[in-house]
């Protein structure tokens, strides 16, 4: 990795040298891509050459001369589609890889804009090259190959909570909004179109459902570029949520009125009972989405409940059945989308739960790569498409089209949102307002969706796809790039990276009983007294369904807590070395990455420091501020891309609290010789060495024993722990311990795994594990499998939501 | 539903309760009909059996405590003017009406509510939460299924994270600093019931 100091400065790219390297490696790439085509077209001929001229050299009798052998030979058409697929994905990542190596760049402007730039350079340099530019942005192929993967990450990883807290002004925006912008839309665009005073343009030749047609498909906000952009933005929890959330909604709506419009464009009429029976075609079309992610989900968790001899397979299953249930709801004209959200946030909790923290990780990453790469690629596409694709630039109707979709939409969300919130307690205010007006932006969806019209049917298919990818353009440029500066302008309230506490978790919990027993009392069932409900129902019968084993049973709050400790004990081990710093930074462990904040360590550790020597204080605090600048600038608040939460936004208090903790493991590894070099901790965090003092069982250090050698490590007084400290009753983590009953489990997966294997994910000591350390490793892993098989993505609203009932 | 007017004159201080919680004549017409169907014999009072009789207050965790809150020290029955004005805590923010310039801070404000849930905690009303107190909660919510130890691991790391003055308990201030960043305590429902198309036994 080029070094920070390298592109922080003024003539940035291009400067180092593995960044020509990769400038190169790009116009390589490109070259490639465009000159093997042609290559490909002659290829042919000078095969087809040999073989007539080996031809009529057989046909000369025996002693013609031996055709000379083929050594090397090019055979392109043979892999053409794979290579080509393969180098466009290539191509997209390299343009993420680079995007990010110069670091204000992508800072302005956000990637979306980057990377239809990049598109549209690549489509002119293929359509430079004199070749047919590849209809990249195949219709199949987006809602196929392309959409799902995004869909199904942001289903996957939906906070549950704020969205359902949220539903129903979600809905409001998703379905009265859109159909709103699409009537709004269309019906003006026919009245302009329509009252073209001089020039006899073509534009009156279009039909009013023509123009309804054209209207819903613009009108639809694009889950993909809302991503794009918001992910970016860090704006709140309830405005992302808002908006995402419509976006991702609105699909039904969108489907409903395309597949409407389409049908009776033809037939030029539209009925009441049309109407009416758009309205039930609408509702199924929504609820049998949803039905069918559903039902997909709980065979998924259904499935995965019995995985535990076939860990290897487990995320295949997430990925198929989600798949799957797209594909299905697809077949019956059902919204695709909502199946795949259905799907994804129904079978999570329970699929968490049951599959291993390997395959968490690995679904995890899966997806994240997936809808990386598909959302990469789907903008270059665009722009490619563009590009491309046939023209017809009209300047009334583009124009027009994209003021009356800003038009649309903003008085669609004033308009909303007065109504709305007679109804919220948390109001929207105006600000609010305007981000979710200026957030609507449009994607390739809307392109997609205008290119499957039928040429013949509509005549004017060309001028409305000019028309969409012009509001696209629009949309995602301007509003894009300016939207971040607009939230910092108007200082919208920001997401607060806010460390979830056992506190917290007590008392949200604390809160739902309380408000369900108002409720009870004043005889109004209400959206606590059906959220306790369905809680109830869920512990009863559907956790005993589909989670295996015991940890049906655990309580939520305790996985919580058991997972905070698992964090805790990790990151402690991490830093152990004391040079070794706040293990935010992933500097060895690729796991950690998946890491989100940290919890404020036990204090009472604290408590039990004694003085330190002012010198040793500066110099770690020194090492801390100049770790602290470096990771500042290479971490970045979680988003999709990258996967690492930023720790640095929690505050510096945990800092200083985990510098103690670290100079009190440091002053326990100067006990045991054998161990500088390793500045991997035993096993034991203070916590878990209170734990097992504090319990008496003395006989839980035979790992450390096994450590320390011969040297039997008096357990309290290598911490430094006053007695007085340890009225701290025990921790749990005894879990950590080999002898507890409830590690089995997990000693048993590891047991079967292959023992290297697991390491080489799991966290080592950057020197490498030196034989002796693998007990204590074990342990470590151990702990950390448990923590890892506990852990979720934190999506946008972090740590919240992980193992939270099912509809909290 | 009997006529507004003449149900309101059965209301004792009517426009005094109004005043004082905020509550519209509407919906404390209601909460007045609700408090004549728990009050089974009549008496104009609600003991804690009444309460008891609500199925589901019954299965909730913190149900017994929930039912205390409503009565205080010392008393063994529950007006409808005391009943009211618990439940004030619960009217959602922002249908403030403006009272005659009480400088008071409204009754449901958030610091208000905050104040509700921590006399929840707070049994022996000492102002702080002990971890014994914490431990009881703890207890009663999680149920059977965890270990005593498990109780104290999480009751101790709770204390260890609010408690910033090290006197091993929380005391209202750390508890309304430790719930920052959470959500509003109100239930959204308080202002539904009383509009007649969503409210409804």
């Amino acid at each position: 990795m080029p070094s920070r100091t390298c592109s922080h400065s003024p003539s940035g790219f291009g400067k180092s040298l593995p960044e020509q390297g990769l400038l190169l490696l790009v116009v390589l790439v490109l070259l490639e891509g465009s000159v093997l085509p042609l290559g490909a077209a002659s290829s042919p001929d000078v095969s087809h050459q040999d073989d007539s001229h080996n031809h009529k050299v057989a046909d000369h009798g025996v002693n013609a001369t031996k055709k000379v052998f083929p050594v090397l030979d090019v055979d392109y058409h043979h892999i053409q589609t794979p290579f080509e697929i393969s180098l466009w994905v290539l191509l997209a990542s390299l343009m993420k890889l680079g995007f990010h190596l110069i670091p204000r760049l992508s800072s302005i402007v956000p990637e979306s804009c980057l990377l239809i730039v990049v598109g549209l350079l690549v489509g002119g340099l293929i359509k430079l090259a004199g070749e047919q530019v590849p209809p990249v942005l195949d219709s199949r192929l987006f809602f196929l190959c392309l959409l799902p993967p995004i869909i199904l990450d942001a289903g996957y990883f939906l906070p549950i909570r704020p969205f359902m807290e949220n539903v129903g002004t979600i809905l409001m925006f998703a379905v009265v909004g859109t159909v709103w912008n699409a009537f709004f839309v269309g019906g003006l665009l026919y009245a302009v179109c329509q009252i073209q005073p001089a020039n006899p343009s073509s534009l009156h030749s279009i039909e009013l459902l023509h123009c309804l047609l054209f209207g819903s498909i613009i009108s639809a906000v694009d889950p993909v570029a809302v991503l794009a952009v918001f992910e970016e933005i860090h704006i709140n929890e309830l405005l992302h949520i808002l908006v995402f959330g419509e976006s991702l909604l609105n699909d039904a709506v969108t489907v409903v009125l395309y597949h409407l419009f389409v049908e009776y464009a033809g037939v030029g009429t539209v009925t009441v009972m049309d109407g009416f029976l758009g309205v039930i075609s609408f509702l199924v079309v929504a609820l049998g989405g949803v039905l069918v992610g559903a039902i997909y989900g709980i065979l998924a968790a259904f499935t995965s409940r019995f995985t535990s001899h076939t860990r290897v397979i487990e995320p295949l299953f997430v990925f198929v059945y989600s798949y799957m249930a797209y594909l299905s709801a697809e077949m019956f004209h059902l919204s695709g989308i909502m199946a795949l959200i259905a799907c994804g946030a129904v079978m999570r909790p329970y699929v968490e739960a049951n599959i291993s923290h390997k395959s968490h990780t690995t679904i995890k990453y899966f997806l994240k790569m997936w809808s990386s790469v598909s959302e990469t690629l789907i903008f270059i596409f665009l722009g490619v498409a563009t590009v491309d694709g046939p023209h017809s630039w009209n300047w009334t109707f583009v124009t027009v089209t994209v003021i009356l979709c800003l038009v649309a939409r903003v008085i669609g969300v004033v308009g909303l949102t007065y109504i709305i919130n007679k109804f919220r307690i948390v109001k929207l205010t105006t600000k609010d307002q305007f981000i979710v007006a200026y957030g609507g932006l449009r994607g390739a969806i809307a392109f997609s969706l205008g290119f499957l019209l039928d040429q013949n049917q509509f005549a004017h298919r060309k001028m409305f796809l000019t028309a969409i990818i012009t509001v696209i353009f629009f949309t995602v440029f301007v509003q894009g790039m300016t939207i971040k500066p607009l939230v910092e302008l108007l200082a919208v309230k920001k997401k607060q990276e806010a460390k979830r506490s056992i506190n917290e978790e007590i008392h949200t919990q604390f809160l739902d009983h309380l408000l369900t027993g108002i409720e009870d009392i004043c005889g109004h069932y209400g959206h606590h007294h059906w959220k306790d409900k369905l809680n109830r129902f869920n512990k009863k019968y559907v956790k005993k369904c589909l989670i295996a084993g015991e940890r049906s049973k655990e309580p939520q709050l305790i996985a919580f807590y058991h997972k905070m400790e698992m964090k805790q004990a990790i990151e402690l081990v991490e830093s152990g070395g004391g040079v070794k710093l706040p293990s935010a930074v992933p500097s060895t462990v690729s796991m950690q990455n998946i890491q989100p904040k940290k919890p404020p360590p036990a204090k009472a550790a604290e408590r039990a420091l004694p003085q330190l020597p002012k010198g040793r204080e500066e110099e770690i605090r020194k090492i801390l501020r100049s770790n602290l600048q470096r990771t500042r600038q290479r971490l970045r608040s979680y988003n999709r891309h990258t996967l690492v939460a930023d720790p640095y936004e929690d505050g510096f208090s945990d800092l200083l609290i985990k510098k103690q903790k670290m100079i009190e493991l440091e002053k326990k590894i100067k006990e045991m010789n054998n161990y500088l070099t390793v500045p991997a901790a035993p096993p034991d965090s203070p916590t878990m060495c209170r734990a097992r003092l504090a319990s008496g069982r003395d006989t839980d250090f035979k790992p450390a024993q096994q450590q320390k050698g011969n040297k039997i490590c008096p357990d309290p007084q290598a911490y430094s722990m006053k007695p007085v400290s340890d009225s701290v009753p025990v921790i749990q983590v005894d879990l950590a311990s080999p002898q507890s009953p409830d590690s089995v489990n997990v000693m048993d997966e590891f047991r079967r795994a292959n023992q290297e294997e697991d390491q080489g994910l799991m966290m080592k000591p950057p020197q490498g594990s030196s034989g002796s350390n693998k007990p204590g490793e074990a342990d470590t892993t151990r702990d950390q499998q448990r923590l890892m098989r506990c852990l979720s993505d934190p999506g946008p609203s972090a740590d919240e939501d992980e193992d939270e009932p099912f509809l909290p | 539903m009997g006529s507004s007017s003449s149900s309101m004159d059965h209301i004792p201080n009517a426009e005094e309760l109004m005043q004082e919680t905020g509550f519209s004549a509407a919906h404390l017409l209601r909460l007045y009909e609700r408090f004549e169907f728990l009050d089974k014999d009549q008496t104009g009072e609600l003991r804690p059996e009444d309460f008891g009789a609500i199925g589901g207050l019954a299965l909730n965790p913190i149900g017994d405590r929930i039912i205390s809150a409503f009565f205080s020290p010392g008393q063994e029955t529950v007006d409808f003017p005391s009943f009211v004005r618990v439940l004030a805590h619960f009217r959602p923010n922002g249908t403030n009406r403006t009272r005659n310039g009480t400088q008071q801070e409204p009754v449901n404000s958030r610091t208000r509510k905050l104040k509700f849930a921590f006399q929840l905690y707070d049994q022996d009303r000492d102002g702080k939460i002990s971890r014994a107190e914490l431990l009881q909660v703890l207890r009663a919510m999680l149920g059977i299924q965890v270990t005593e130890e498990q109780l104290q691991s999480i009751a101790e790391r709770a204390i260890q994270e609010a408690d910033l003055d090290r006197d091993d308990a929380i005391s209202f201030d750390e508890f309304k600093k430790v719930q920052q960043v959470s959500p509003h305590p109100q239930t959204p429902t308080k202002e539904t019931p009383l509009h007649p198309t969503e409210g409804g036994r």
